[in-house]
């Protein structure tokens, strides 16, 4: 490699997509979405663990794949999760005939 | 020319990820999260991490992606109604919340002071070397990056077989929790025309409709026709 | 390294470190360019000819034969016509989505022909009985990029449907995106024992393999897994009897009614070319991709020189071909002889007996590597030694049939109920179509 890249830069761009799904939660009101916005969140999370990985000095008795094996839980966790949430998005979808976040309220009806 | 390849990739993902959250139609959305995925994949290749890369492009972009396409097409809110744009007066705060959020970890990664003897890692400028040296052994981490299909699986069964086990287990939870999920009472033979047929037969009632009271409709197992929802 | 093999050597990648100049730059890019825009595309129209002459010859008929001798010229006039027609999008559709899926497809479908060795390449430098395979790149991780790529096709075909705005579209799509997700856990299961016997995910460590101990065919799990991937090949491109998603009396074309002209000129490059990827993937995965059975000809020749470099790999890529165009009949011969599967059938079908057959392949698979692979001293057994080999046919045969007998009798209840729901003629919600 010529010229390397620094680590900080692997972390901006993890930490600016953490900050843009936060934004997505927030701001969307389809149940879908905010999906979505969780799921840019796992990926910048995924990239940072990574990152620290291939840049850091690792103790010998934790195993030479720390980052890469606690990536790989995290992306198995969260395709069971949207896996799950689609579910019960179809759930509620079926009792109050919309998508939209604000209306699942009330446990009962 | 990595750096440049870096600043390529990273602007593609954040406009990707921008799209995702402010696309009205929910399609759209989806395809800018794939782009993401992509991306994201992109950059574990750069971190020389190719075969989480790999793995990333097949959960997410393979399975994650229809998953949530098939959510927004039975949800049918796809042209973009009023659910999917921004509700009143949360524009001003997410955006506060989201930037001051950037703003508290850039100042983190860049203001990090490092450890007594040790340097501050937000300087780490160059990454260990992966290379396998020509005379010596080489480190079991250049070793794993150099095979880490097989130092994966070593490792899964190894020093994270625990977690292996509960992933397993916490996965059965999920398939058994979404097909109760989906479940419908008085759907047990319904997928099947031949049994339903043959359940329908031997009780004289109704020929006409089936066991729930529900005028029979050809071919109304649940693959066949489009949701009705 | 001499002229030829320069010209063809694989970009290693992630193994070393490479600073590349300028020209080797520019000889992969030609040889994507060649590869991309002429042989590819070539292969997949005339395995269209081959395949409108194979099916008129099962059915006693001819084939095209006007245009061109032997109609050999029918794919050209073909393109000629797809490239011509005009292009009707309806309005109401998706525009960008509606051209996005198609493009999307064909690139899974090549991206998957990119670790596909073809050919030997040049000997390892630190072993010389193992070969680089003449392939453009060969990631560690070989297999499982090439199971990523080839499921990006999935979410095309649902974008496809999707974007037509059209029910029998969605439909199509729908029932695509199920079959071909629940047909890729069988297809990958059946890989696993090939990667169980190698150690490594790689093509190349896999064809390397079988150089050193015979096609991976030849043993009971072998074919129990090959005869699992073919079957699952088939409904992971959609080719009959697994065409259900684009079946012309059923739902209108499926997914791909709503193209026409080139964009369904794309479809077809894709479902061709995705047809020869899985063909080719199974040729290196289970029939040793360029090795012959008995004879010992890679090294017979060796690639030291240019004559040799490109005898042994002409002589190579001419035997890939021919096993890939052997299975690739294998395919169209099934298309012409079976009928289509109704789409509950299909997925009982996948997750019901094929699966539960490929993951305990796996067990057997690993028996066989056990009493075969192994490095050790062969059984010492009532005074004489066994040859591996033997040992492993011995034990494992009964236990793939006794595995097969268990799967088929589990299932024979449903089967059953099937089977006299047609014969007397239940038609209330029942079997679509059989009306007495």
């Amino acid at each position: 490699m010529s010229s390397d890249i620094p680590l900080n830069w692997f972390l901006y761009f993890a930490a600016a997509s953490f900050s843009i799904g936060l934004m997505g939660v927030l701001l969307r009101r389809n149940a879908i979405a905010v999906l979505m916005a969780i799921e840019i969140m796992l990926n910048a999370a995924n990239i940072n663990l990574v990152a620290f990985w291939r840049y850091g000095i690792h103790a010998p008795e934790e195993g030479p794949l720390t980052g890469v094996m606690m990536a790989i839980f995290v992306i198995t966790i969260a395709a069971a999760e949207v896996a799950v949430g689609i579910g019960l998005i179809l759930l509620c979808y079926r009792r109050w005939h919309s998508a939209d976040i604000d209306r699942f309220d009330g446990l009962s009806r | 020319m990595s750096q440049t390849l870096f600043l390529a990739i990273s602007t593609l993902g954040l406009l990707a990820a921008v799209g995702t959250i402010l696309a009205r139609n929910l399609v759209h959305a989806g395809l800018y999260l794939v782009a993401f995925f992509f991306v994201v994949a992109c950059q574990f290749i750069l971190l020389e991490a190719e075969f989480l890369a790999v793995i990333q492009v097949l959960v997410y972009i393979g399975a994650v992606s229809i998953l949530l396409m098939f959510g927004i097409m039975l949800t049918r809110n796809i042209q973009g109604d009023a659910t999917t744009t921004v509700p009143q007066g949360w524009t001003l705060p997410a955006l506060v919340a989201g930037l001051g959020l950037f703003l508290v970890l850039g100042f983190g990664i860049n203001n990090h002071v490092g450890l007594k003897n040790k340097a501050a890692w937000s300087a780490t400028a160059t990454r260990p070397s992966s290379e396998i040296p020509k005379e010596g052994e080489a480190s079991p981490r250049t070793l794993a990056i150099n095979n880490m299909g097989q130092a994966v699986g070593i490792e899964l069964v190894t020093r994270y077989v625990v977690p292996f086990e509960v992933a397993g287990l916490l996965l059965t939870a999920a398939l058994v929790g979404a097909v109760a999920l989906a479940y419908r009472e008085g759907d047990d033979e319904g997928t099947n025309p031949a049994m339903r047929a043959r359940a329908e037969f031997e009780p004289l009632d109704a020929p006409d409709q089936n066991r729930n009271g529900q005028p029979d409709s050809p071919g109304s197992a649940s693959l066949t026709t489009t949701a009705k929802s | 390294m001499n002229f030829a093999a320069e010209w063809t050597l694989p970009v290693m990648w992630a193994q070393q470190q490479v600073e590349l100049e300028w020209w080797t730059w520019l000889r992969w890019g030609l040889w994507l360019v060649l590869g991309f825009v002429g042989i590819f595309p070539g292969v997949v129209a005339y395995m269209v000819w081959a395949e409108r002459k194979v099916a008129a010859r099962f059915q006693d008929r001819i084939g095209p034969n006007r245009v061109g001798p032997l109609g050999l010229l029918q794919p050209i006039a073909d393109a000629i016509k797809l490239i011509t027609k005009e292009n009707i999008v309806p309005r109401a559709a998706d525009q960008v989505v509606h051209l996005m899926a198609p493009v999307l497809l064909l690139v899974s479908a090549f991206l998957v022909l990119a670790v596909v060795p073809f050919g030997f390449g040049t000997s390892q430098v630190d072993n010389p009985a193992h070969f680089n395979g003449f392939v453009p790149i060969d990631p560690p991780a070989g297999i499982l990029y090439l199971i990523a790529v080839a499921s990006v096709g999935a979410l095309a075909i649902f974008l496809a449907g999707w974007s037509s705005r059209n029910k029998y579209s969605l439909l199509g799509a729908m029932r695509a995106v199920a079959q071909l997700v629940s047909y890729e856990v069988p297809q990958v299961l059946s890989i696993i024992p090939v990667i169980l016997w190698t150690g490594s995910l790689s093509l190349v460590a896999i064809m390397n393999q079988q150089l050193d101990q015979g096609w991976f065919l030849w043993s009971p799990p072998g074919l129990l897994a090959f005869t699992l991937l073919m079957i699952a090949n088939l409904a992971e491109v959609n080719r009959t009897p697994f065409d259900l998603p684009e079946a012309e009396s059923e739902i209108i074309a499926g997914y791909h009614t709503e193209y026409s002209g080139m964009r369904f000129g794309l479809f077809f490059l894709a479902e061709y070319l995705s047809v020869f990827a899985v063909c080719a993937l199974t040729t290196v995965v289970f029939l040793g991709g360029g090795s012959l059975p008995f004879v010992d000809y890679p090294r017979l020749f060796g690639t030291e020189t240019n004559t040799a470099y490109l005898i042994t790999n002409g002589l190579a890529i001419g035997i890939t071909a021919a096993k890939i165009l052997f299975l690739v009949f294998v395919m169209f011969w099934v298309r012409a002889t079976l009928p289509r599967l109704r789409v509950d059938r299909l997925m009982n079908f996948a997750w019901k007996t094929m699966v539960p057959l490929s993951l305990a392949n796996v067990l057997i698979a690993a028996i066989w590597y056990e009493c075969v692979i192994r490095p050790g001293q062969p059984v010492q057994a009532l005074g004489f030694s066994l040859p591996k080999p033997v040992l492993g046919w011995l034990i494992t045969l009964p236990l793939v049939l006794a595995l097969l007998w268990l799967v088929f009798w589990i299932n024979r209840r449903e089967w059953n109920a099937e089977v006299k729901a047609a014969r007397t003629g239940l038609t209330r919600g029942g079997l679509p179509g059989i009306v007495r």
